[in-house]
């Protein structure tokens, strides 16, 4: 079977999926989307990719373990929480400010995006190691 | 052609630095300075004047909306028409397009055409098998649209 189609395509859509993806991610603040639906759709990219090759050769792409990526989201969560106790004030109270960046402009900088990258980290980890633990089970 | 493109891009942000503005007008204007630059150098590069690729994309893009839609017209008739007087059947097509894209490319305009579709690529990649709505009198016709697809695909990359 030559799934020459397949995997032109594929190569042509999973950037378009991974922009999309990040773009939700970066959105979830004023729009909908955020961690959790931007996490699923990285996600979903990588399992196209496994769905064209085998699990070996995304392992070689995307040479990440994913049981590691869901601790590091949660320590991103739990830290982004309790890094409010050092200021006195309560547990997963979040801190925002406008900064002028160059380039930018006037940016709005909130450590709710840090509690969101660990959402996505442990969206992303969760998904993937479910899909490959039921892959690799002969 | 991506990187005569590139240089083109390049060349437009040189114009912007040197012009101290920074806005869409002014990169205009520099990618226009540029192509006028790169189409003097033409002679420098591998592939030819990127220009005409594209334009032969255009082309290619004209000459599906337009069998696209005399395709349509056809399968229409056949759908309408009382008796059902078709014979389908399934075709090689031996193709001379080598790189992937050309192939995928070449396969998903067959396939957007109604009355024919790809259903497989041979191993080495040199055949398509495509199914025909009515083999014996398009037969004909049909090779002749995808000599003229693949022939445009072939303008593009040569």
């Amino acid at each position: 079977m030559n799934n020459v189609i397949l995997r032109t395509i594929t190569a042509v859509v999973v950037p378009i999926i991974a922009l999309f993806s990040i773009q939700l991610f970066f959105a979830g603040h004023y729009y909908p989307g955020g961690g959790f639906i931007g996490g699923l759709m990285a996600a979903g990219a990588i399992v196209l990719l496994l769905i064209v090759f085998d699990i070996r050769t995304v392992r070689k792409m995307i040479p990440i373990n994913y049981q590691w990526l869901i601790g590091t989201g949660l320590l991103f969560a739990v830290g982004t929480s309790a890094g409010s106790l050092l200021f006195n004030v309560p547990f997963l109270t979040h801190a925002y400010r406008y900064v002028h960046l160059p380039l930018l402009g006037k940016t709005s900088l909130h450590t709710a995006v840090l509690f969101d990258t660990g959402v996505y980290l442990v969206v992303v980890g969760i998904t993937l190691v479910i899909i490959e633990t039921i892959g690799e089970s002969d | 052609m991506a990187f005569q493109i590139l240089l083109n891009v390049f060349l437009a942000f040189v114009w912007m630095f040197l012009t101290v503005s920074f806005n869409g007008a002014s990169f205009l204007i520099g990618y226009l300075i540029g192509l006028l630059i790169i189409f003097i150098l033409r002679r420098f590069f591998h592939s030819r004047f990127y220009l005409i690729p594209l334009f032969v994309i255009v082309k290619l893009v004209f000459i599906f909306l337009k069998e696209l839609l005399l395709s349509n017209i056809a399968v229409v008739k056949v759908v309408l028409n009382r008796s059902l007087d078709i014979r389908p059947g399934i075709f090689a097509l031996p193709t001379e397009l080598e790189k992937d894209w050309e192939v995928t490319v070449l396969s998903l305009l067959i396939t957007l055409t109604p009355g024919t579709l790809v259903l497989d690529v041979s191993e080495d990649g040199r055949t398509l098998y495509i199914h025909a709505l009515d083999v014996p009198d398009v037969k004909e016709t049909i090779k002749s649209i995808k000599e003229s697809f693949e022939k445009t695909i072939m303008e593009v990359s040569q």
